[in-house]
């Protein structure tokens, strides 16, 4: 049972109700929208993360699959579980993600796999030897390695405010990874 | 040193660029504008909590350098060092909030070292007890509380960058609180 009320929907102005249409009726929003001097502020990074096309939808939720189960968050797992599945991650690659299965027999491309050892090494150390950074710049270049941080970095923080308030996971509603005409 | 190029003001957008200059034009900012497709919003989710007075500053400071501590961060400990300062908490307090446990012992009010707890118990553990989140709440209120956690999420997901791209400290430099208005 979370541990803060949730905020109702309905009392909520115009633009989060517009925004939370969009992006889904999810609990993590109305816990968030408790806090609204920061909440809009917060909305426009999700948007921006999601809405880059620097990475594919599947190499993003490697990603955040990979820092949901390293954090312990059971609500980023419930939610990214399936999405990861919509984006052609099969369950045996889901279970590697989540140390289930081995990663090496799991078919990840080489790009997928260093995004992995960088999320690992950094969400358990909260550094990257220099041998680790040379490899993930080498493939990802300083724009995609950056933002690659960046979803990290997200995603990594609000497991922390999820598992603090005890956040239960949604019943049936998910988050939107595209919005507008692509649904 | 830096591992990756710093972009240059003139690199950025318009948006991009008075953002960054509200904020001291710090190496953070220069380095993680790199990400340009997603930079704009991480930094105006970043200015939301900088400005928002919900949570009084020195609070707030409190829990960044006991967030920047625990995530073992350098450059987030020498900037919010001195903006501590400036905030109204004192050395031996700076000394104490980045230590492993002489905050216990120093003269914390009940409010501040429920927070300490939390930040402690979250960053260590990922998780708090049922009975150090109810200190906090009943103290602060459900607004205050979300916002608290946004600011621990903040720096402890900002600190990783940090430490990934091994960024320097500014040698002067200091993030302006609150953020100037360009």
């Amino acid at each position: 049972m979370s541990r803060i009320p949730l905020t109702s929907i309905e009392q909520q102005p115009e633009p989060v109700r517009e925004w939370m249409a969009r992006r889904g009726n999810l609990n993590v929003f109305r816990l968030l929208a408790n806090a609204p001097q920061v909440f809009d502020g917060w909305t426009q990074m999700v948007d921006e993360l999601f809405d880059s096309p620097t990475f594919s939808r599947r190499m993003r939720e490697v990603v955040i699959l990979r820092v949901a189960h390293l954090q312990g968050s059971r609500y980023e797992l419930g939610q990214h579980v399936g999405i990861a599945r919509n984006t052609g991650l099969t369950d045996q690659q889901i279970n590697a993600i989540l140390d289930t299965d081995h990663l090496d027999a799991a078919g990840f491309s080489r790009t997928e796999r260093t995004a992995l050892d960088v999320v690992t090494e950094l969400c358990s150390t909260h550094r990257l030897t220099e041998d680790s950074f040379a490899t993930a710049h080498a493939v990802f270049g300083d724009e995609a390695l950056t933002e690659l941080l960046m979803i990290v970095s997200c995603y990594y923080g609000l497991a922390l405010v999820l598992n603090a308030a005890d956040l239960d996971v949604d019943a049936a509603a998910r988050f939107q990874t595209l919005t507008g005409d692509a649904t | 040193m830096t591992r990756i190029a710093y972009r240059r003001p003139e690199e950025m957008t318009e948006q991009a660029r008075e953002l960054t200059s509200a904020r001291g034009n710090l190496n953070v900012y220069r380095v993680l504008a790199n990400a340009e497709k997603v930079f704009t919003g991480w930094m105006l989710a970043g200015r939301a909590i900088l400005t928002s007075q919900t949570v009084p500053v020195r609070l707030r400071e409190l829990v960044v350098l006991r967030t920047a501590y625990l995530m073992d961060c350098p450059y987030e400990l020498g900037q919010h060092r001195d903006v501590a300062r400036t905030a109204g908490v004192s050395s031996d307090e700076i000394n104490a909030v980045t230590s492993e446990s002489d905050w216990q012992e120093a003269h914390f009010d009940a409010v501040e070292l429920a927070l300490l707890r939390l930040t402690t118990e979250l960053l260590t553990t990922r998780n708090v007890s049922a009975k150090v989140f109810e200190q906090v709440h009943a103290a602060l209120g459900s607004e205050a509380t979300v916002e608290v956690l946004m600011v621990i999420s903040r720096y402890s997901g900002l600190a990783l960058m940090l430490n990934a791209l091994d960024v320097d400290l500014d040698e002067t430099a200091r993030l302006p609180i609150p953020p100037v208005r360009s």
